[in-house]
């Protein structure tokens, strides 16, 4: 059976309301068109606004590259931590009492020897030392001066470039590397209070120049070679005549500003080698010297090596020690050769693992000393010495010393010095 | 004194040689002599010791063992907490100068005291 046609009866009021239905959505369409023009249009702005601002990205990560090679090649301070938060102090203070035979005990000197650091980067330092000390004048010098004499010395300025991984430019008062116990002397490091005598005599501590130097590790064990190499002004003459006598030798250098006093710089350095073995296991042998004219005319020279050494042997146990060697040419006596060693070691109580209170904060001292200065005066010493500590870095040294010298600079005879010291 | 006069008829040379050998028997004969059983008590002048890395030739060393190594060649060793991060970071680049301590060390013995850094 087939079905029957489809047949529909339209009215004209159904008609007419289709028709209006249908224009209205003619209508609608229309203004959708409309919109979908414009929204091209907004749609093509915004495009081409992307454009302009990737364009604008990319410019500004290309400057912030550049900004930043600027940076590295030279870095400013870090503003976020502030100038205060890169400035340290560090240091030592000591007081100490002596007696000396032949001479009344007294409180000798207060010693207060700040360093400051200011760290401007990570590659720029500035570090300076002072000594401010407060010395009894009755032992200090021999007219009865009243009260006491407060000298303040600069102990070493040095601004200090960190070139990179193995090397470091130094320009200032150096700490000169002639052997470690300029730079390694400090009163809380040294646990005698007084320095071997060769030190005080025949070679200079500090000099005004420029310096390289640095460390490059051996293996993965800690071992380094160390190395230093300075030009500074050296030693002068301390003479009101042109006379290069020996002893006008002015150790501490005085040239520069005389067109009478000798005009080249001295050169020196220093290479060492480091060998640890396990923590407070190691060996370090060093080699430096230093060179140059002292004499007014320019014409006699100061030269100086020094051997350094120095062994811990576990926690408890240290020896070092230094031998020096100088040749001072001069017009009077040719060339003489001052010269002088010490040795010094110390042993920690705890070493011997005691159950005693107390006994185990002290270390034993002994130091023996030699000084030659080749213009008749030989001197040498015995110091025997305990430490008692504190702290790790309070300590109150006690020390005897045996010393005999003969010549015509002949030193003061046995001593006794108490040492109180602190390091911050 | 009997012993001082008998000192000086000796040579320099000679007397600074007795010296250096009862200075060394004392140091290296006292630990054997005295040695006993138990635990060593520490000193406050150091820092607990860090037990030592087996075979250091062939291991990287940690910052504490550098720190040890490099620091009580010249001094007391410090705790971490008695300076500041920002402190110590000074502290080490004056002592990588000062003692010539090569700069990878510096950076491992600088991670570890700030570690542990006071405030």
């Amino acid at each position: 059976m087939l079905p029957q046609p489809a047949s529909a009866q339209v009215s004209a009021d159904d008609f007419n309301a289709l028709k209006k239905t249908v224009e209205q959505m003619n209508e609608k369409l229309q203004k959708l068109e409309q919109t979908h023009a414009q929204d091209q249009q907004i749609i093509q702005q915004l495009q081409q606004q992307l454009g302009e601002t990737k364009v604008a990205v990319t410019n500004a990560q290309q400057t912030a590259d550049n900004a930043a090679k600027v940076q590295s090649a030279s870095p400013a301070l870090n503003v976020s931590e502030g100038p205060m938060h890169n400035f340290t102090i560090v240091g030592d203070a000591e007081t100490q009492f002596g007696k000396t035979a032949g001479q009344h005990s007294s409180f000798v000197q207060a010693d207060f020897a700040p360093i400051f650091l200011f760290r401007a980067s990570d590659d720029v330092l500035f570090e300076a030392g002072f000594d401010f000390i407060l010395a009894n004048n009755g032992t200090m010098i021999s007219d009865r001066s009243p009260g006491n004499t407060t000298t303040v010395n600069l102990s070493f300025a040095t601004l200090d470039y960190l070139l990179n991984d193995y090397m470091t430019l130094e320009a200032g008062e150096l700490l000169l590397p002639l052997g470690t116990y300029s730079e390694r002397s400090a009163g809380w490091l040294n646990k005698i209070p007084d320095n071997p005598l060769a030190r005080d005599s025949i070679v200079p501590g500090t000099g005004v120049g420029v310096e390289l130097r640095g460390a490059l590790p051996i293996g993965a064990s800690g071992q380094s070679l160390t190395f230093a190499g300075y030009a500074v002004n050296g030693p002068s003459s301390g003479a009101t005549n042109s006379i290069a006598s020996a002893s006008a030798l002015d150790l501490n250098g005085n040239v520069g500003n005389n067109g009478n006093w000798h005009g080249n710089p001295s050169g020196g350095g220093r290479v060492g080698w480091f060998i640890p073995w396990k923590p407070h296991y190691d060996f370090e042998l060093g080699l430096s010297g230093q060179s140059g004219q002292w004499s007014d005319s320019g014409n006699r020279s100061w030269t100086a090596g020094v051997v350094d050494a120095a062994l811990h042997y576990g926690p408890n146990i240290e020896v070092k020690g230094e031998y020096i060697k100088t040749w001072v040419g001069s017009d009077d006596l040719g060339t003489i050769r001052p010269n002088g060693w010490w040795v010094q070691g110390g042993y920690k109580l705890a070493g011997m693992g005691l159950e005693l209170p107390y006994i185990n904060n002290f270390e034993l001292m002994g130091r023996y000393d030699y000084l030659n200065d080749a213009l008749g005066t030989k001197t040498d010493r015995y110091t025997a010495g305990l430490v008692y500590y504190f702290s790790n870095t309070l300590l109150f040294e006690a020390d005897y010393e045996w010393l005999r010298s003969h010549g015509p600079a002949a030193l003061p005879p046995n001593s006794f010095i108490l040492q109180l010291s602190y390091g911050f | 004194m009997k012993t001082t006069n008998r000192l000086n008829s000796l040579r320099p040379a000679r007397r600074s040689g007795i010296f250096l050998a009862l200075l060394a028997s004392v140091i290296f004969a006292a630990p054997i002599a005295f040695v006993v059983a138990g635990d060593t008590n520490s000193p406050p002048a150091q820092v607990e010791p860090v037990k030592p890395a087996k075979n250091v030739a062939k291991k990287k060393l940690t910052g504490a063992e550098l720190y040890q190594i490099n620091c009580n060649r010249c001094h007391a060793e410090r705790y971490p907490t008695e300076f500041t991060s920002a402190q110590w970071k000074s502290i080490v680049t004056h002592m990588r100068v000062r003692a010539n301590i090569p700069a990878a060390q510096a950076r491992e013995i600088l991670k570890y005291l700030q570690q542990d850094s006071g405030n």
